[in-house]
């Protein structure tokens, strides 16, 4: 736990002399600082302290409570993992401990292994929620800059764009810079591109927040419409080493919706399939009626999203940038698109994912029904 | 003997814009060095201590350059390189008006973006000179 930085300290709270003894040295052995005191009040003392990522704490002692304990510390850091010790007649009290905010209990009595295991993964579970809080306060600083994030975004192509024509100007005729010429003017064209899908992507974004995009709701059959999407990415894909298939039911897969939009929705998932996949990887996009509803799934066999990224996938501008990520350009809006577009027509947008492995997007859109064709303004 | 060219480093995440500004600067006479990112600027310039360097703010959409230059500023072996600033982050930017990272900043000079490049070579020179 911890390599890279200091190593976590545990402080441990037990009257029991020999119990404080072991947990101390099962715990040392695990490569974390462990404290122990002998009752609450020493204790929590010892947390403020500290500043412990765990505690482990015995339920019953003469004096301040494991319970009280529990309560207290997570007035002085909510984020501080607590494991309560209880005997096997307090597991009534051990529920009430966990209510308190106590992460998990530890019957007595264990083995090593068992209290290993159990600081593990709660030091595990602190890191993570230590993480998510670090990533959210980052989007929350971007929200704030929106309007610098926004500028910056289309100024970026634009000056690569000017720099390049400025020196082709000053120095077009030396032998080192006309070399470049065709080159640099392709460069110019694809950040042209890039500053035109931006602003596409804006657009689209404006429209369907304004609703105007799903106005027109029609009978669409996607049996119809992703094969022809499909086509329109094999280019791309073959370019990336991806093939791309699909598995559509027999039956016909319709749904009340806009066709552009429907369009933009499986365009932004089927090029995310192909961009954040991996040579000799697959598409996969597969379609069929189940219970009410049109289930069209798009997997890919590319490089997955890490847990700690999940509650920011949708949100617009968000793009994982790792390290290990895969260098792609893209406007983090096609997911935020796609999810508003779902939502409009009252459907909704998940996915899974293996890191390493692969995802799946699902998206669910109620199943067409004739009764809607008597409206105005549908038409086959 | 002629004294050897001036060395620039140029940091920037946009490899486009690396490309122009430093086809420019060897045009000029310069030897020039690229970083994309803020940690493998560092790393070269301690390796290289270059007479010079450019550096962008906005990178990775986070202002990585303001913790760059800080960076650089606490090398020893640094001491004394200018660095000039190059972004499009001016004042009419709302949140960068007066950001308090701008503080901070220990910045021999600010030009924005696109820059001028005739002007950026005669700054350069002014500073440290260039052999002829
Ligand atoms: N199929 C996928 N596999 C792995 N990562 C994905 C996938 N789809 C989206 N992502 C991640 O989510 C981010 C946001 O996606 P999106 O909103 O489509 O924006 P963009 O593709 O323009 O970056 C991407 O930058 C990528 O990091
Ligand atoms: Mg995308």
């Amino acid at each position: 736990m911890g390599e890279a930085d200091a190593p976590e300290t545990v402080v441990v709270i037990d009257d029991d002399y020999a119990m404080r003894l072991s947990c101390c040295k099962i715990l040392s052995k695990m490569g974390v600082r462990v404290e122990a005191f002998e009752d609450g009040t020493r204790g929590l003392a010892g947390i403020g302290r500290l500043k412990p990522g765990l505690i482990v704490v015995d339920l019953k002692m003469p004096g301040i409570s494991g319970i009280e304990v529990t309560s207290r510390v997570h007035e002085i850091d909510p984020q501080i993992t607590i494991v309560v010790i209880t005997g096997y007649a307090t597991i009534d009290t051990a529920v009430e401990a966990m209510k308190c905010g106590a992460y998990d209990f530890l019957p007595k009595p264990f083995s090593p292994d068992e209290l290993r295991l159990i600081v593990n993964r709660g030091l595990e579970r602190r890191r993570l929620s230590l993480e998510s809080q670090r990533c959210e306060i980052e989007r929350a600083m971007l929200k704030r800059r929106f309007v610098t994030f926004v500028s910056h975004q289309l100024r970026t192509p634009l000056v690569a764009i000017h720099q390049y024509l400025d020196v082709l100007k000053h120095l077009g005729d030396t032998g080192e810079v006309a070399a470049k010429r065709e080159e640099w003017l392709d460069r110019c064209l694809k950040r042209t591109e890039e500053l035109q899908s931006l602003i596409a992507d804006w657009l689209t974004l404006a429209r369907v927040e304004g609703g105007a995009l799903m106005k027109e709701r029609i009978k669409v059959d996607l049996r119809q419409l992703l094969p022809g999407i499909l086509k329109t990415y094999e280019e791309m894909a073959a370019g990336e080493g991806v093939s791309l298939h699909a598995a559509l039911s027999e039956e016909p897969l319709c749904v009340g919706g806009d066709w552009n939009c429907l369009t933009v929705l499986f365009d932004n998932l089927i090029t995310n399939g192909i961009k954040y996949n991996r040579p000799g990887g697959t598409v996969t996009v597969s379609g069929c009626l189940s219970g009410g509803e049109v289930v069209v799934t798009v997997a890919d066999t590319g490089i997955g999203v890490p847990d700690k990224y999940r509650p920011f996938l949708f949100d617009e501008f968000f793009r994982i940038k790792d390290d290990g990520a895969k260098k792609t350009t893209g406007t983090g809006l096609g997911l935020h698109i796609a999810k508003r577009i779902v939502s409009e027509m009252s459907g909704s947008l998940d996915f899974e994912s293996q890191p390493g492995a692969g995802s799946t997007f699902r998206v669910r859109l109620p199943a067409w029904h004739e009764a809607d064709s008597a409206k105005p303004g549908s038409s086959e | 003997m002629t004294p050897a060219a001036k060395r620039i480093l140029i940091v920037d995440d946009d490899r486009d814009f690396v490309e122009a500004i430093a086809s420019f600067l060897e045009a000029s006479g310069f030897t020039v060095r690229k970083a994309h990112t803020g940690s493998d600027a560092v790393k070269l310039a301690r390796m290289e201590r270059p007479d010079l360097i450019l550096m962008d703010i906005m990178m990775g959409e986070r202002t990585e350059g303001f913790f760059t230059i800080r960076e650089m500023r606490r090398q020893e072996d640094l001491k004394g390189v200018p660095i000039f600033v190059l972004s499009a982050l001016g004042t009419q930017m709302p949140d960068f008006g007066n950001p308090p990272e701008w503080a901070g900043l220990a910045h021999d000079e600010f030009l924005s973006k696109p820059v001028d490049m005739v002007q950026l070579v005669e700054k350069i020179r002014q500073r440290i000179g260039q052999p002829t």
